[in-house]
């Protein structure tokens, strides 16, 4: 990692540099020239397991500090809602490391139980796991779910130097769940539909009645023109 | 004179009353029909996963549905000229209900194509052509505000489906969800019992013609046959591109579409390249939803007053000028404050031209010819409808620009050049239909008076300010108005 410090007010000479992990000094000072109006600061790290990765600092005198961080890539939108299947289905849930961010050099899937991770090892259980892995995208599917399967999920993108983590959640509910409100729906529609056919049957039926009477009333008010004007549509 | 009682049983439309329920019923079929094909794109990216597919092959769902949703015009045409418009949609609800419902328990995409695209697809088609149809036979002098208010059903539902999908996915995941969606669709059997076919009036001498009605059922059989038979050959009525205003409405109509959705298509996108947050993006077309909802009864208020509606034409080109050039605006300015400028004005545009381009046609054609009319327009509308964005993304955008600024102005342009020229073919078109009335009209006063009295008597009830659909109405053949009011009879 290297740091270029430029903007200095004092423009003193030599000014002392030194790394710091974590907030901890690491190495020992050095005395850092100024060339070309700049400090450089380099330093060499040897990434050895997780135990390199976390927070780097260089610092310049008491002044300036630039900070790194080393770690491994973490997966961008991980799905927080749950996903919701149905009990004896299948579901298939997928992590995703994207494009510009290194592949991992394997995925494994883990299962939440309590606060433990246990690995899922899809070849000892084929007609239940299946994990299909490629690149920077790996899924899972669980089948013939029960109520057992529903719980955190965990998928890890393995890098030499540490394991990303992805939580899923997957419910599992059963088919009624959804029935009841369906079949509440239909109920209502039928009862909206049987209401306003009846009212209209009954109104139908008033306005019949009604009309009788009022048309036998006409009749025997108009009977003469009404037949002029019968002969003059005939023609 | 056999065919003036008939003419005399021309429904006299209600223009209130029970209108207004129907109009409900239109509003919430109208609103289904045009709201899920796009409130169902919550649940593409589950469904994308669990069958393993890539977005563009899902989102053919949608447009499948609308796609069969406007090609299912002429047979649904069909039907509501022969049935009416009640069973159709009864018929169009349940069609919806077993497409969602068979859907859910779909295992490949393909499944999802048939079942929702097509099934779903002609259901909402039954839906969307029943309710316009009924909405032109219970309205003649507020049909512009009716219109408005059935239209308004889609950004409504739109706005409520949306949030209530994200729910549904999250406690029932995509098949549950389906399953009640399907139940809800059920509704638009509600909404299809609530359209009463309408009647003719109960008048003394009426009453007797509807005796002599029934007295010669015989004669009538057979000439209803001969009818339906005229009904089919009519499936695809080209008579009408004889008509010089509906030749003029549909290639506007046609340039409209083209241009009509690929800026909503695109605008999240632009707006995230300009460097607008993902979520803020996406709040701009919950703004155009909600100004669409208060801009289709709006317009259609101001389609019905006085000054406009005699010349409504008009209003619906500079609805298409305006739009028009609302897109052309975009192009010029950045930032989020102008974005949301030209999304409000983009929404009063949209609502305005769905506000009125049904009723448009129903100005154009009559209640008579309007369920054919709109049948073929719906079905020529599909090209450039499916086309647009497409053709507008990546022929504009991606191939050729890279910028999305040059979609704007494509739209843009086809849409201000359409309503440019129905501006001037309206011109045209207006100066033809007076002259055509005054030649009528002189015509008519050499006619004896007797017969025609009533006739006329009927049109004037009708009208305060003639439309132009007064001339054409008229002149209609005689048959059409048979086969319409025998169909009525039959409920």
């Amino acid at each position: 990692m290297e740091c270029t410090w430029t903007g200095n007010q004092n423009k003193l000479p030599n000014i002392t540099g030194y790394w710091k992990k974590d907030g901890n000094e690491i190495d020992s000072r050095l005395t850092v020239p100024l060339e070309n109006e700049q400090y450089n600061l380099k330093g060499v790290f040897d990434i050895v397991g997780e135990e390199s990765l976390g927070n780097y600092s260089c610092v310049f005198g008491s002044e300036a500090k630039i900070e790194f961080v080393l770690a491994a890539p973490q997966m961008g939108e991980v799905r927080d809602k749950p996903i919701v299947s149905y009990a004896g289905d299948s579901v298939v849930i997928a992590c995703k490391m994207e494009e510009p961010k290194p592949k991992p050099s394997t995925w494994h899937w883990y299962k939440a139980n309590g606060t433990d991770k246990a690995l899922i090892d899809a070849a000892a259980e084929p007609h239940r796991y299946q994990i299909h892995s490629e690149g920077g995208k790996s899924t899972l599917t669980v089948r013939n779910l029960t109520q057992a399967d529903a719980g955190f999920y965990y998928c890890g993108a393995v890098y030499l130097i540490s394991t990303s983590l992805g939580r899923l959640e997957v419910r599992v509910i059963t088919f009624l769940e959804p029935l009841k409100p369906f079949i509440a729906i239909v109920v209502e529609v039928l009862v909206l539909v049987a209401v306003i056919l009846l009212y209209e049957r009954k109104s139908k039926k008033k306005s019949i009645t009604g009309s009788q009477k009022t048309k036998k009333e006409k009749r025997e008010n108009s009977g003469g023109e009404e037949s002029s004007s019968v002969r003059q549509r005939k023609v | 004179m056999a065919p003036a009682p008939e003419a005399e049983l021309v429904v006299r439309p209600l223009d209130g009353g029970w209108g207004w329920v129907v109009v409900l019923g239109a509003f919430i079929s109208i609103g289904f029909s045009y709201a899920l094909p796009k409130a169902i794109t919550v649940f593409f990216h589950e469904i994308q996963e669990e069958f393993t597919i890539s977005y563009s092959d899902i989102a053919w769902i949608s447009s499948i549905m609308l796609a069969a949703m406007y090609a299912g015009g002429p047979v649904s045409s069909l039907l509501v000229t022969t049935y009416g418009s009640r069973p159709v949609v009864i018929l169009g609800g349940v069609m919806c209900w077993v497409s969602m419902v068979t859907a859910s328990f779909g295992n490949s995409i393909i499944h999802l194509y048939i079942c929702i695209g097509v099934i779903g697809g002609f259901g909402l088609s039954f839906n969307l052509n029943a309710s316009l149809t009924i909405i032109s036979k219970y309205f003649l002098a507020k049909r512009p505000l009716a219109n408005g208010i059935a239209m308004a059903g889609s950004p409504v539902f739109l706005c409520l489906l949306a949030p209530l999908n994200q729910y549904l996915l999250s406690n029932f995941g995509w098949r549950g969800s389906f399953l009640i969606l399907g139940a809800m669709l059920l509704n638009c059997c509600v909404a299809g019992s609530l359209m009463r076919p309408v009647t003719p009036p109960r008048n003394p001498s009426k009453a007797v013609s509807q005796k002599k009605l029934e007295e010669q059922t015989d004669v009538y059989g057979t000439s209803l046959k001969r009818n339906c038979m005229k009904n089919f050959r009519k499936f695809l009525d080209f008579s009408l591109f004889k008509d010089r205003g509906f030749v003029i409405y549909l290639i506007g109509s046609l340039m409209f579409f083209f241009g009509a959705y690929a800026p909503i298509v695109f605008l999240t996108a632009y707006a995230v390249k300009q460097g607008i947050e993902e979520y803020s993006a996406a709040y701009l077309l919950s703004i155009m939803g909600f100004v669409d909802m208060f801009a289709r009864p709006g317009t259609g208020l101001l389609a019905n007053t006085k000054w406009i509606r005699p010349r409504v034409q008009y209003f619906l080109s500079f609805a298409m000028v305006f739009t028009g050039s609302c897109h052309l605006m975009c192009s010029l300015g950045t930032g989020y404050v102008f974005l949301v400028v030209y999304t409000v004005l983009f929404g009063i545009g949209f609502g305005m031209m769905f506000g009125l381009i049904f009723e448009c046609l129903m100005d154009l054609m009559g209640s008579q010819r309007f369920p054919s009319a709109v049948g073929l327009v719906t079905i020529i509308e599909c090209c450039p409808m499916l086309l647009g964005p497409p053709a507008a993304g990546k022929g504009a955008l991606v191939d050729i620009t890279g910028d999305y600024k040059y979609l704007f102005i494509m739209c843009g342009s086809v849409i201000l050049t359409g309503g440019v020229f129905l501006f001037v073919m309206n011109m045209y078109n207006y100066h033809m239909l007076d002259k055509e009335r005054a030649m009528k009209e002189m015509g008519q006063n050499h006619e004896p008076k007797d017969n025609h009295d009533q006739e006329n008597g009927t049109m004037m009830q009708l009208k305060e300010h003639p439309p132009p659909e007064a001339t054409v109405e008229q002149t209609a053949p005689e048959a059409i108005d048979e086969t319409a009011t025998q169909a009525d009879f039959f409920f």
